[in-house]
């Protein structure tokens, strides 16, 4: 289904040819209005909006950091479970042992790193549908074990009132991170961080072996690529940034429960990600972010929240038939439909008349 | 020792309506290829049409569940025609369609009953002991159909020529094909089948568990558990592990809780994934 | 990048199997086979179809585990090792037909052969101190790719290239590996006769390069031509091994030819 990024590019020589310095900048401004956009967003928002924006941040991160671990061509259902790890580590550390809370997020971040580090050993023995199974299983017995054991996990009901982020009081500047302007703020960086390096770490040779592990695994096995701990590392590293998004959720909502990080939401990232396109780095962003306003402003606005989740269904498949690449491929789709329409007419008028024009 | 023996009653219960699930998942991925994520809600409108028709219309209960079979078979035929036939060169597209699919099934459900649990009169009253263990007319009714149904199904696949074409397209569609199979015709059989005996289940067994539009999910947990241990892809070993998986999930309910019940159950899944893949009593493998 | 200095060319093998034996269930693959390949050689194996031939090389290249006997290399076992594992000592394998990564430009398939050397930290990946390695990898890459003929494709897709040229690039992406043994798996077949004889110039320059060639092959007029040494299997146990000329006149090897039901290469070997 993915395709990655190196094949697209490869296949246009005409679009390398152009002036790379002129690439560049455009590159650049797009990335500074992208910017000036995400700065300014927050203010146009209601505050209940505004709460949904500093979710979708996260859930950014959260489909992202997934679609990394879809490089290797294995896909997962335990990823929000590892979500959680992340979450409830940071919590429980700043609760129960008082450790500040951004160290705890990282701390929690590298938690849930290591639960993939250990779950890859029996994980990775399996592949493809055995493998989405078996991370199912995997996610589900740790959900379980939260709702099991009230000590340390809080059980059922899970933790509640978790230590926010500490407010910044210097001289001139005092941020208050229970405003969800501040935290949107707080969040975008830790999530742009983030994405940065897991897009550099896509374009590293790095990525290539993820992308030629999920094509050929034998043929990268034949020339040296040890399979399994390339599959770690991508699990791994996945599973890192999970956390993070894990540990600035737990922080922001101040509460956490087994059911918040059930198969339900696992669907949803599933459904972010196949409707996004998985091809490319932006493609998961981009159907998490449509989705989102679709949900919360048009569905909410028309007064279908019952309904739902069937509209989400209904996308999914309707998605999955008709547009198998995701909402990424609509605009090379529609490029290429365009240059048609645009050649045919000339076609019809006649020959080379109609080339000249 | 009474509880024991009770314990096992019990089980057999179980036994018999998670068979009937695991059976249909198995048939489904057995020609399709697909693993049918929205399984568990099949189960659940086969148990919403017992509440609808027995429970509020009035209807006989039996007639109640033979509605419930052929409407959810129907389903399933819609299922298969819209999603997994266009689909079928994409396992996973078939897979995460079902999961679209059963987002929409369970939200039918809250729209059309509401959220809570819905209620279903017991339609027999009694019960008989079976050397001190308690039995219930309603589960003994649920264990004698759900045999007789399995009966049924393994005399079709005996006698009929479908029998002989589904076990072909399991093991090789393009060769089943070749030999005059029609993969279209083969797969709306199992495809019916598959989401009667889930719907049937969910119908016979409405009146023991309160259905809630969310009830799938436990089911497919259970599905997955049982198609995995028993080898996915085997009719046989999915009612071997179904009545394995009802006996240690009965006995560790009983003697510790429920969650450490879905523990124990996910964690013996995980081992025969890791162990043996092709599960305890399946030969072949199919990724 | 250079091993530690090569011991000095003996006559002892590169790469041996000692009573080799493969099960699947009831049935015996390979049965008992042991052969030695020498340093500097290119050494056919053939036999006719079910022979075992590719049960065997499965084995070498570690995508099987030995259900008896060892595979000794430098004399060392590596019986059960991992594909990875023998790479990385120097024992790289090719694959039959197109087996690429064929959504890859042509250079990131040779870049990807570029595996093992170039290495780099994980950090120095993150920040893109990893370049010299990247260039270097990328030269050789292109180096590799020169040797057969593709350098001028590097940019195209895979999927863009004849058949030929994809066989050619399997070739360039094991090369790119720089392996010690270099394991053909047949690498002739689906060739014309210009294109075989290419390959044929090329595989000789590989060996006097120093690397040692290791081939399964059906088609008898090539291996006749290019091997130094052939191994001729059939029920998976040895028949017959030595020279072009010897295996040629063999009764036993014309017998097992004429004997097998499809024979292929039956008729070159006349």
């Amino acid at each position: 289904m993915p395709e990655p990024a190196d094949a697209a590019s490869a296949g246009s020589p005409a679009r390398r040819a152009a002036p790379r310095i002129v690439g560049q900048v455009a590159g650049r401004l797009r990335f500074v209005a992208l910017f000036a956009v995400l700065a300014v967003l927050p203010y146009l928002l209601s505050y209940s909006q505004q709460e949904i924006a500093v979710l979708l941040v996260i859930n950014v991160l959260l489909v992202s950091s997934y679609r990394l671990l879809t490089l290797t061509g294995e896909w997962s259902l335990g990823h929000v479970v590892i979500m959680g790890v992340g979450a409830y580590a940071s919590a429980l550390l700043a609760k129960r042992l008082g450790v500040p809370v951004p160290l705890s997020m990282l701390i929690g971040a590298c938690m849930a790193a290591g639960t993939a580090a250990i779950l890859s050993f029996p994980l990775f023995r399996m592949k493809g549908f055995y493998f989405l199974i078996g991370s199912f299983a995997a996610g589900e017995i740790i959900r379980l074990i939260w709702k099991r054991f009230t000590d340390p996990f809080g059980g059922p009901k899970g933790l509640k009132r978790i230590d926010a982020v500490p407010d910044i009081e210097t001289g001139f500047l005092s941020i208050d991170f229970y405003e969800p302007v501040n935290y949107y703020f707080l969040a975008l960086a830790v999530v742009s961080v983030s994405l940065f390096v897991l897009y550099r770490i896509e374009r590293s040779r790095i990525g290539l072996t993820f992308h030629a592990i999920h094509w050929q695994d034998r043929l990268a096995e034949s020339v040296g690529v040890d399979t399994f701990r390339y599959r770690t590392l991508a699990f791994v590293i996945a599973s890192f940034f999970a956390g993070i998004a894990g540990g600035l959720y737990a922080h922001y909502v101040g509460a956490v429960n087994p059911t918040r990080f059930g198969v339900d939401q696992m669907v949803y990232v599933l459904v972010w990600a196949i409707v996004g396109g998985t091809a490319t780095f932006h493609g998961p962003i981009l159907g998490v972010v449509v989705l989102t306003v679709i949900n919360e402003i048009v569905l909410r606005g028309l007064g279908l929240d019952t309904a739902r989740p069937l509209i989400y269904g209904a996308i999914l498949i309707l998605s999955v038939l008709y547009l198998p690449d995701g909402l990424e491929s609509l605009g090379p789709r529609l490029r290429a439909w365009l240059r048609r329409r645009r050649r045919e007419p000339a076609a019809a008028a006649g020959g080379e008349g109609g080339e000249a024009a | 020792m009474d509880l024991l023996w009770q314990t096992a009653i019990n089980a057999m219960y179980a036994a018999s309506y998670m068979a009937l699930i695991a059976v249909g998942l198995v048939m489904i991925f057995g020609v399709m290829g697909v693993i049918n994520f929205a399984h568990g809600e099949l189960y659940m409108v086969g148990a919403y049409c017992v509440v609808f028709l027995y429970a509020q219309e009035k209807f006989p209960f039996l007639l109640s569940v033979a509605a419930g079979l052929i409407f959810v078979g129907i389903v399933g035929l819609l299922m298969e025609r819209t999603m997994f036939r266009p689909l079928r060169k994409n396992p996973l597209g078939g897979l995460i369609a079902s999961i679209g699919f059963l987002l929409i099934l369970q939200t039918l459900a809250v729209l059309g009953f509401g959220r809570r649990m819905g209620h279903v009169p017991p339609p027999t009253q009694g019960k008989i002991e079976i050397f001190g263990a308690i039995l219930t007319y309603q589960r003994l009714f649920v264990i004698v159909a759900a045999i007789l149904l399995l009966a049924a199904l393994w005399a079709f696949l005996k006698r009929s020529k479908f029998g002989w074409a589904l076990r072909a397209c399991a093991q090789d569609a393009e060769a089943a094909s070749l030999q005059g199979i029609s993969m279209n015709q083969t797969a709306r059989i199992a495809m019916f089948i598959g989401a009667a005996l889930a719907g049937v289940a969910g119908a016979l067994t409405a009146p023991l568990v309160s259905p809630s539009p969310y009830i799938g999910h436990s089911i497919i947990v259970t599905a997955f558990i049982i198609i995995i241990v028993g080898g996915i892809g085997s009719l046989e070993g999915a009612v071997i592990a179904a009545v394995l998986y009802a006996f240690v999930h009965t006995f560790v309910t009983t003697f510790f809780d429920g969650v450490i019940a879905n523990i124990v159950g996910l964690a013996l899944m995980f081992a025969v994934l890791v162990v043996r893949p092709t599960g305890l009593f399946g030969a072949r493998e199919r990724a | 990048m250079n091993a530690p200095a090569d011991p000095p060319i003996s006559e002892a093998p590169i790469l041996e199997a000692r009573g080799l034996t493969r099960r699947f269930g009831g049935l015996v693959a390979v049965d008992d086979f042991s052969f030695a390949v020498r340093e500097g050689t290119i050494h056919g194996l053939i036999g006719p179809n079910g022979a075992g031939k590719t049960t065997t090389f499965n084995v070498i290249s570690g995508f099987y585990a030995p259900t008896a006997g060892q595979v000794l290399y430098r004399g060392r076992d590596i019986s059960g090792r991992k594909t990875s594992a023998l790479a990385a000592m120097g024992l790289v394998r090719t694959f039959q037909g197109s087996t690429l990564f064929q959504e890859f430009s042509v250079l990131d398939n040779a870049r990807v052969g570029r595996h093992l050397g170039a290495r780099s930290g994980f950090l120095s990946r993150l920040l893109g101190t990893d370049r010299a390695s990247e260039a270097d990898a990328d030269a050789r890459a292109r180096q590799s790719l020169a040797f057969f003929g593709l350098e001028d494709l590097a940019d195209e897709p895979v999927s863009n290239l004849p058949h030929g040229h994809q066989r050619m690039l399997g070739m360039a992406v094991a090369l790119a590996a720089e392996p010690k043994v270099l394991l053909l798996d047949e690498p002739f077949t689906g060739m014309n006769p210009e294109e075989t004889r290419r390959m044929m110039d090329l595989v000789r320059r590989i060996r006097d390069d120093g690397v040692t060639v290791m081939l399964v092959e059906h088609d008898m007029q090539a291996v006749m031509n290019l091997c130094d040494i052939i191994t001729v299997m059939n029920f998976g146990a040895l028949l017959v091994e030595g020279a072009p000329d010897e295996v040629r006149n063999d009764p036993a090897v014309i017998e097992a030819y004429l004997g097998s039901a499809t024979g292929n290469g039956a008729g070159h070997a006349a």
